[in-house]
C-alpha cells in the first residue's frame, strides 16, 4: 500500500467539498423538482425504526433533531440555537428556537423532546439514547420515563448522561432523536412510518412502495422554503437501470454500478461528472475467534492476512476506485493512524507465518469456509481470497446465505470466517472501535469476531469517558495498534463513494457519511438547480 | 359448466389450506429472524427480545399458525412486520401493476406467437420458418435481465422512445418495454407451440375432407385448422398468464416495476412472514382461477368439451 494514496483520497475529498461550497444567497435558483434516487424500498419512515440508510435519505428531509452534522461532520444547531455543556460534560442544557413547527402547524416545545427520546429508546436504535441517565431500565421495558430527561420549560431541555459521553451531541443528531409529534404518532401508531410528519424543510407527500417517494417544500420551515419545490425519490433496484436513468436524462445524481468505473472515467461527458470521495467504512473479513481453526492462533490469522493482496482487490474488483485497508479507522476518522503498516501483501512471511502456526505449506489445515452474505460483489472478492490462499496451501470453501440467514449465522458465532463491512453511524473512533471489539459488545451489537482483550477494553472504557481532544484520540489509536497486531479481521478496503452529479446541482453535499445513490446525510435544503 | 366451477371452488379450500401450512411451516423454520434481519448489523438482544414478543414470534409455531388462521377466517391477512401496514392494503397496491404487465406480456405473446406460429406452419419447411423458429428460440433462451437491459439501452436511451424504466402515471408508455421483455419468452413458447400443433392438425382427415370439399384454403386454414390447433396454445397462454399473474421478479427488477414478484423477494428475503402468506395465497387462488378459466376456454374453441 502506497501511504500516499490515501492522501490523494484526502485531496479528492477536499476537492469534492470545494466544488459542494454554496454560491452567495442571491445566485441561488428557487424552485424545480429535483429526482433523486434509492437502491430500495425504504422500511419505514419513522426516525425511531429505521436502521437503514436508505430511510435515513427520506426522513432526514422530513425531521430536525437538536442539533445536525454540517459537511465536515461536526455538530452545529438546528432546533437548538444553543447548548450548554456542564464542567463535568454530563449535563447538556439545550435553548430550543422559538416558532419551530411542526408540519401539522403546532409548535415544537421541549416536552417533544422528551417523548421523542423516550420512544426512540423503544424503537429500533436504543443505542442513540443509551448514554442518558436511566435509559437503560426504559430500553429493558422495565420503566415508562429517562430519568435523564428533564423538560425546564417549553424552550429548556436538560440532558444528564451516566457517564461523560464525547460524541453525545453526534448521537442528538441521528435519525432516531429527530422531534416526532406525539399526537401523530400515537393518532397512527405503526403507520406513522408511513405517513411522517416532522420539522424539516420537506413534507411527505406521497409513497408507491417500490415506484417512488415525493416530498415537497415546507414553505414554513424554521430556516425558511427551500429552494427546491420537490423532491422525488425513484426506487430503482439495479444499479444498471439506475445508471441508464441518469445517462437519459432523469436522474440529477446516481452511484456508478460495479464494472463501469472505468468507462466512466474514460468517457468524455461523465468523466466531468465523476466524483470519488473517501467514505468512513471499512470491508473486512472477519476470523470468528471462538472457533477453530482461528481461535487462539494468531499466526495462523497474520499469515492469511499476509497472504491476500488487497491491491489486487481494490484494483481488479473495484476498479482502483477504494482504498486497500492498513487498520480498522479509515482515512477521515478522527483517530485514523495514517502510520500503521497493517499486513502488506508478502507470500514468503505468510508462509513463514503458515509454518509457525502449525500447518508448513497448508498441511494439516482442514478446509476452512468463508461465509458471505448473497451479493455479485462479495462472491468475486471471495474467489480471489480463495485462490490466492490456495497457493499457499491453504482451501477456503465459499458459502452464501441470504442477509435474514447470514446475519443469524454471524450472530450465533457459527462462522469460521465471515464478511462484513462497517459504516460509521457517527465520526467519531468509538462508533467503530468500541462497538466492533468491546467484548460487552460481543455478538449481535457489533463485534462478531468475538475478539476480547481486556487491555482493550481497559483501553476503550477510559477513551469513551474522556473529554474530546488529542489524549482521547491516542488512547484509541493504542487500541487499534493492539488490534491490528492480534489480526482478528482481515482489513480489506477502506471504502469510498463513486458518484455521478449532473452539473445543474448545486449544493449538494459530499460528505464522507454520504455515499450514492442515497446520498443520506446531505440536507436537500441546501440543494438548488442551475436550470 | 357451473357444475365444473363449483368442483373446481370446492377443490380451492384444501388447496389453500396444504399451501398455507407448508409455507408457513417452510418460512418459520428457515434459518433467519425478521426482527433481527430489520434491525440492519448492530442488534441489541434486548430490543430484539421485545420486538418479537410484540409480534407474537416468542409463541410456538403451532399457536402462531392458528392465530394467523383465526385472523384469515375473518378476512384478515395480518400486518407485515417490517411496513407495518395490513397484508391485504400491501398486496393490493401491487396488484394494477402487476395485472397490467401480466396482461400486456400475453397479449403480446399471443398476438406475435399465433402469427409467428402460423406463418411458419404455413411456410413450413421454408426460409420464414426457419427464421421465425430461430426467432422462437431466442425468444426463449434469452435472459430477461440481458434483454430488458438492451431494450432499454435502443429504445429507451438512444432512441428515446420509451421512458427506461418505473410505473409513472400508468401510461401505457411505461408498459411497453418491460411488456416486450416479459412477453418475449411466451411468444416463442406459443409460436413453436401453435406451429407444431397447426403442422398436426392440418394433416388430419377432417382437414382434407374440408379441401375435398371445395373450401377455399384461407376458410380450411381458419375455421378447421386454426381452431383446432388453438386447444395447446390456449393451455399454454392461460398457464403462461397465471405464471405472469404472480409477479415476475427480474422484469420488475430490471425496469423497477412495482409489482408482486418484487414485493415478494423483498419479503422473503427479509422473513415477513404474512406477508409471505398473503402473496402466496393470492398467487394459489390465480393458479387455481387460471386453470379454470383454461378449462372454461377449451369449452369456447371446441364445443365437444362443454358438457
Amino acid at each position: 500500500m502506497k501511504p500516499t494514496r490515501a492522501l490523494v483520497f484526502l485531496a479528492l475529498a477536499v476537492l469534492a467539498g470545494l466544488q459542494a461550497l454554496v454560491p452567495p444567497a442571491d445566485a441561488q435558483k428557487r424552485g424545480g423538482t429535483y429526482r433523486a434516487v434509492l437502491g430500495a424500498d425504504p422500511p419505514t419512515l419513522d426516525p425511531a425504526q429505521a436502521t437503514d440508510t436508505t430511510s435515513s435519505a427520506v426522513l432526514r428531509q422530513i425531521f430536525d433533531g437538536l442539533v445536525e452534522l454540517d459537511e465536515k461532520m461536526q455538530p452545529v444547531a438546528s432546533i437548538a440555537e444553543k447548548w450548554h455543556v456542564s464542567p463535568d460534560q454530563r449535563v447538556y442544557t439545550f435553548t430550543l428556537r422559538r416558532g419551530v413547527r411542526f408540519q401539522n402547524g403546532r409548535e415544537v416545545k421541549a416536552g417533544d423532546f422528551k417523548y421523542t427520546l423516550e420512544r426512540a429508546a423503544r424503537g429500533k436504535k436504543p443505542w442513540v439514547v443509551e448514554k442518558l441517565a436511566g435509559a437503560g431500565e426504559v430500553i429493558k421495558g422495565q420503566v415508562r420515563e429517562i430519568r435523564g430527561i428533564r423538560v425546564v420549560d417549553d424552550q429548556t431541555l436538560e440532558l444528564t448522561l451516566e457517564r461523560p459521553f464525547a460524541p453525545f451531541l453526534m448521537l442528538m443528531a441521528y435519525d432516531a432523536a429527530f422531534v416526532v409529534p406525539r399526537e401523530e404518532a400515537e393518532r397512527l401508531g405503526p403507520e406513522f412510518g408511513s405517513k411522517p410528519v416532522g420539522t424539516g424543510a420537506f413534507r411527505f407527500v406521497s409513497w408507491r412502495h417500490d415506484d417512488q417517494v415525493v416530498l415537497e417544500a415546507f414553505k414554513d420551515h424554521f430556516r425558511g422554503a427551500p429552494h427546491l419545490d420537490r423532491i422525488v425519490y425513484r426506487i430503482i433496484n439495479d444499479d444498471n437501470t439506475r445508471f441508464q436513468e441518469y445517462r437519459a436524462g432523469n436522474l440529477e445524481h446516481v452511484d456508478v454500478p460495479s464494472g463501469q468505473f472505468r468507462a466512466a472515467q474514460k468517457d468524455p461527458v461523465l468523466s466531468r461528472e465523476l466524483f470519488v470521495y473517501p467514505m468512513l467504512g471499512t470491508y473486512s473479513l472477519r476470523f470468528t475467534l471462538t472457533q477453530p481453526p482461528f481461535k487462539d492462533n494468531k499466526k495462523l490469522r497474520q499469515a492469511v492476512n499476509h497472504a491476500i493482496d488487497k491491491e489486487a482487490i481494490a484494483n481488479v474488483i473495484l476498479e482502483g476506485s477504494v482504498v486497500p485497508a492498513r487498520g480498522v479507522l479509515p482515512p477521515g476518522m478522527p483517530g485514523h493512524n495514517p502510520e500503521l503498516v497493517g499486513y502488506p501483501h508478502d507470500r514468503q512471511k505468510a508462509r513463514r507465518l503458515l509454518a509457525e502456526a502449525g500447518y508448513p505449506d497448508g498441511k494439516g489445515l482442514p478446509p476452512i469456509t468463508l461465509h458471505y452474505n448473497t451479493s455479485a460483489l462479495h462472491k468475486r472478492i471471495g474467489e480471489l481470497v480463495q485462490a490466492q490462499l490456495r497457493e499457499l496451501g491453504i482451501a477456503v470453501q465459499l458459502a452464501s446465505l441470504d442477509w435474514a440467514a447470514y446475519i443469524k449465522l454471524v450472530d450465533d458465532g457459527g462462522t469460521q470466517w465471515h464478511r462484513l463491512g462497517w459504516l460509521a453511524d457517527y465520526p467519531d473512533p468509538e462508533n467503530f472501535l468500541t462497538v466492533l471489539f468491546h467484548t460487552r459488545n460481543v455478538g449481535p451489537p457489533g463485534n462478531s469476531s468475538r475478539f476480547s482483550s481486556p487491555e482493550v477494553d481497559r483501553l476503550f472504557d477510559e477513551a469513551d469517558r474522556m473529554p474530546a481532544g488529542p489524549a482521547r484520540l491516542a488512547k484509541y489509536r493504542e487500541a487499534e495498534k493492539l488490534i491490528v497486531e492480534e489480526a482478528p479481521w482481515v482489513f480489506v478496503y477502506w471504502y469510498t463513494s463513486r458518484l455521478l452529479q449532473k452539473p445543474s446541482v448545486k449544493g449538494l453535499e459530499r460528505s464522507a457519511m454520504s455515499s450514492a445513490p442515497e446520498m443520506h446525510m446531505a440536507p436537500m435544503r441546501k440543494v438548488w438547480l442551475d436550470r | 359448466m357451473l357444475a365444473l366451477v363449483a368442483r373446481r371452488l370446492v377443490v380451492l379450500l384444501p388447496v389453500l389450506f396444504g399451501i398455507s401450512l407448508l409455507v408457513f411451516v417452510l418460512t418459520a423454520v428457515s434459518l433467519g429472524d425478521p426482527v433481527r434481519a430489520a434491525m440492519g448489523q448492530r442488534g441489541e438482544p434486548a430490543v430484539i427480545a421485545q420486538i418479537r414478543r410484540d409480534y407474537g414470534l416468542d409463541e410456538p409455531l403451532w399457536a402462531q399458525y392458528t392465530r394467523w388462521m383465526g385472523r384469515l377466517l375473518h378476512a384478515d391477512l395480518g400486518r407485515s412486520y417490517h411496513q407495518q401496514r395490513p397484508v391485504s392494503e400491501i398486496v393490493a397496491e401491487r396488484f394494477p401493476a402487476t395485472f397490467r404487465l401480466a396482461l400486456a406480456a400475453t397479449a403480446i405473446a399471443l398476438v406475435l406467437g399465433l402469427a409467428a406460429g402460423t406463418l411458419a406452419a404455413v411456410r413450413h419447411g421454408g426460409a420464414t420458418d426457419l427464421l421465425l423458429m430461430t426467432g422462437a428460440l431466442l425468444g426463449i433462451s434469452t435472459p430477461v435481465f440481458w434483454l430488458g437491459l438492451m431494450l432499454i439501452l435502443v429504445f429507451a436511451v438512444w432512441l428515446g422512445w420509451f421512458p427506461v424504466s418505473g410505473y409513472g402515471d400508468g401510461s401505457w408508455r411505461h408498459l411497453v418495454l418491460p411488456s416486450l421483455a416479459l412477453g418475449a419468452l411466451h411468444t416463442g413458447v406459443i409460436a413453436r407451440m401453435a406451429r407444431a400443433s397447426l403442422l398436426e392438425v392440418i394433416r388430419q382427415d377432417y382437414v382434407r375432407a374440408a379441401r375435398a370439399k371445395g373450401l377455399s384454403e384461407t376458410v380450411v386454414f381458419l375455421k378447421h385448422a386454426l381452431r383446432n390447433a388453438l386447444l395447446p396454445v390456449i393451455t399454454v397462454a392461460g398457464i403462461g398468464l397465471a405464471d405472469l399473474l404472480v409477479g415476475a421478479p427480474l422484469t420488475e427488477t430490471v425496469f423497477a416495476w412495482p409489482g408482486l414478484g418484487r414485493m415478494l423477494i423483498t419479503a422473503v428475503g427479509q422473513r415477513d412472514l404474512p406477508v409471505v402468506m398473503g402473496a402466496v395465497l393470492l398467487f394459489a387462488l390465480v393458479y387455481v382461477v387460471g386453470n379454470l378459466l383454461v378449462d372454461l376456454a377449451y369449452g369456447l374453441a371446441d364445443p365437444r368439451l362443454r358438457t
